[in-house]
């Protein structure tokens, strides 16, 4: 079963093998640059490296509109409350509404802008395995320690979340097929009684999640976990020139888009 | 327990045929192959074990039956009504499915309101409705009075188990599956589980019972499916004497403790005791 969520896509290319750590700064940089400076020029530079990023991951296009599509219903909002109601010059009238020039400008940059945005983020999930990218924010969340706050348990509980969803998924399946065989009807009636023929799945699951979370927690304790205690790992991350090299251009970029 | 079910009709009917059903999982790029021509006859009122090693295709074979899982190839029909008649759907909606771990999937505040959770789903008037789930309560020893405002999870494991049960058996079913109903439950819970399914049985009922435990299967049934690699290798009597026990150690089984004791002493294993009570009168 296929997930939207942190749906990672497997492979080799050079964008899969930069260090997770570098990608999420690159990630993270790119996107500030995307908000910060509001001009055609920059988001056509950002655009371009997004693209070229995209070519270079070897991912099919069909997972980037995977991506894509949850969002799509925001940008054609976004675009008509714009178009709609920002002021300037008037370009058509359609009926009692107005529509201006710099509204439509605004509303085409301003999806472009998510797209753009939306994109990058695919880019960083689909060639990075979930496992890395937890624990690459867990290494750049170190300094917050200090503050204590609990990084290091953070990652692991979002990583122990992305491996359940297949679980639970397949868990919600028999569930599904056990009440069928006692008669319950999923897709029948009105929104409200839909809901409520979600009770006999929803209740079983939880009970059985928190069940499950209960004695994972037990397992681990028995296996010696102790929160707060630095631990070493199977994979350690290690950044090489690639990573600095990839930092090093997405710096070039990011100050190009904020210059032009 | 007798009366409580009779009043109301039991489980009556229920004779099953399947024929070359084949049936494959789609694991992404494969399809893995889980039963592969399985042809059988089950008779009305008849108790037959459903055996076979683990990953042999029990589970799969039950939900086919039941109509949760659409076969490749085959046909199943129940008391004669096949795929072709109006009344097929409402037919095979009357076979009941016990799943592994049922008690899982209890959801209701109270015993009342999840057995009668089938029976309300069927459209039945409340009248109806209430006499089956108290019925149904009762015939799985979980006496009305005591049990039917007991919120589900407060009950013990062994209970819940009955419980679930009582929830398949409310909607009258032709004919019970049963997937594993013993797994996991103490050695009181299960004894009590047993007399649950041998009052069935007394009362005719038709089941089929996927388990490992072979002793309940010898104990409560009076024939057997044997089950290995989605391939039905043995149907009908048990046939110890004639060469039903090398046939379970073929297939990655073992016969019965009884059977195999009755081996040792040198006796006639088609005169194998079914339970200790039995094998205590014929050793007196």
């Amino acid at each position: 079963m296929k997930t939207a969520i942190a749906a990672y896509y497997p492979g080799s290319s050079l964008i899969h093998r930069f260090d997770p750590r570098a990608k999420l700064v690159a990630v993270a940089a790119f996107s500030v640059a995307l908000f910060v400076r509001t001009s055609y020029w920059s988001l056509a530079v950002l655009g371009l490296a997004c693209l070229t990023g995209f070519a270079l991951s070897h991912v099919p296009p069909r997972w980037f509109w995977r991506g894509l599509r949850p969002i799509l219903w925001l940008v054609a909002f976004t675009f008509v409350l714009q178009a709609l109601f920002g002021p300037g010059e008037l370009l058509v009238r359609l009926g009692p509404l107005d529509i201006s020039r710099e509204g439509v400008e605004r509303a085409a940059y301003l999806s472009l802008r998510l797209i753009v945005l939306v994109v990058a983020g695919s880019l960083l999930t689909l060639t990075t395995p979930p496992v890395a990218l937890t624990d690459g924010l867990a290494w750049l969340g170190r300094p917050l320690r200090k503050l204590h706050l609990p990084t290091e348990e953070l990652a692991l509980m979002v990583t122990i979340a992305l491996r359940f969803i297949p679980t639970l998924l397949a868990e919600l399946d028999t569930i599904m097929r056990a009440q069928r065989a006692r008669g319950a009807d999923f897709s029948r009636g009105g929104p409200l009684r839909r809901a409520r023929a979600l009770v006999p799945l929803l209740v079983p699951l939880f009970v059985s999640a928190f069940r499950r979370a209960d004695e994972l927690a037990l397992a681990m304790e028995a296996r010696c976990y102790l929160p707060g205690v630095r631990r070493t790992r199977l994979h350690p991350l290690a950044a090489g020139r690639r990573d600095f090299l990839l930092l090093l251009s997405v710096a070039a970029i990011v100050t190009l888009a904020l210059a032009v | 327990m007798r009366d409580a079910l009779s009043g109301e009709g039991g489980i009556a009917g229920g004779a099953l045929t399947c024929e070359g059903v084949t049936f494959s999982y789609d694991e992404g790029r494969s399809r893995v192959q889980a039963l592969d021509s399985v042809t059988f006859d089950q008779p009305a009122g008849c108790a037959t074990a459903l055996l076979g090693p683990t990953g042999s295709g029990k589970s799969t074979l039950l939900q086919v039956v039941r109509g949760l899982l659409d076969q490749q190839a085959g046909s199943v029909s129940l008391d004669g009504v096949t795929a072709d008649d109006p009344r097929y759907e409402a037919v095979r909606r009357q076979v009941g499915l016990v799943f592994q771990m049922p008690e899982l999937q209890l959801f209701a505040a109270s015993a009342f309101e999840d057995v009668s959770f089938g029976p309300r789903q069927l459209g039945w008037p409340p009248l109806q409705v209430e006499r089956a789930a108290n019925a149904a309560l009762a015939s799985v020893g979980l006496p009305v009075e005591r049990f039917a405002r007991r919120h589900p999870h407060s009950l013990s494991g062994g209970e819940q188990r009955r419980l679930a049960l009582a929830g398949v058996l409310a909607m009258r079913p032709r004919l019970l599956l049963l997937d594993e109903p013993f797994v996991g439950l103490d050695p009181r819970a299960r004894r009590e589980l047993v007399a649950v399914l041998a009052t069935l049985r007394a009362e005719g009922a038709g089941f089929i019972l996927a388990t490992h435990d072979i002793d309940l299967a010898w104990q409560l049934c009076d024939s057997r499916l044997l089950l290995d690699d989605g391939r039905l290798v043995g149907a009908g009597p048990w046939a110890f004497g004639e060469g039903g026990e090398d046939e379970l150690v073929a297939h990655r089984l073992c016969p019965p403790f009884f059977v195999a004791l009755w081996e040792r002493l040198g006796r006639p294993l088609a005169e194998a005791p079914r339970s200790a009570a039995e094998a205590a009168e014929a050793l007196a």
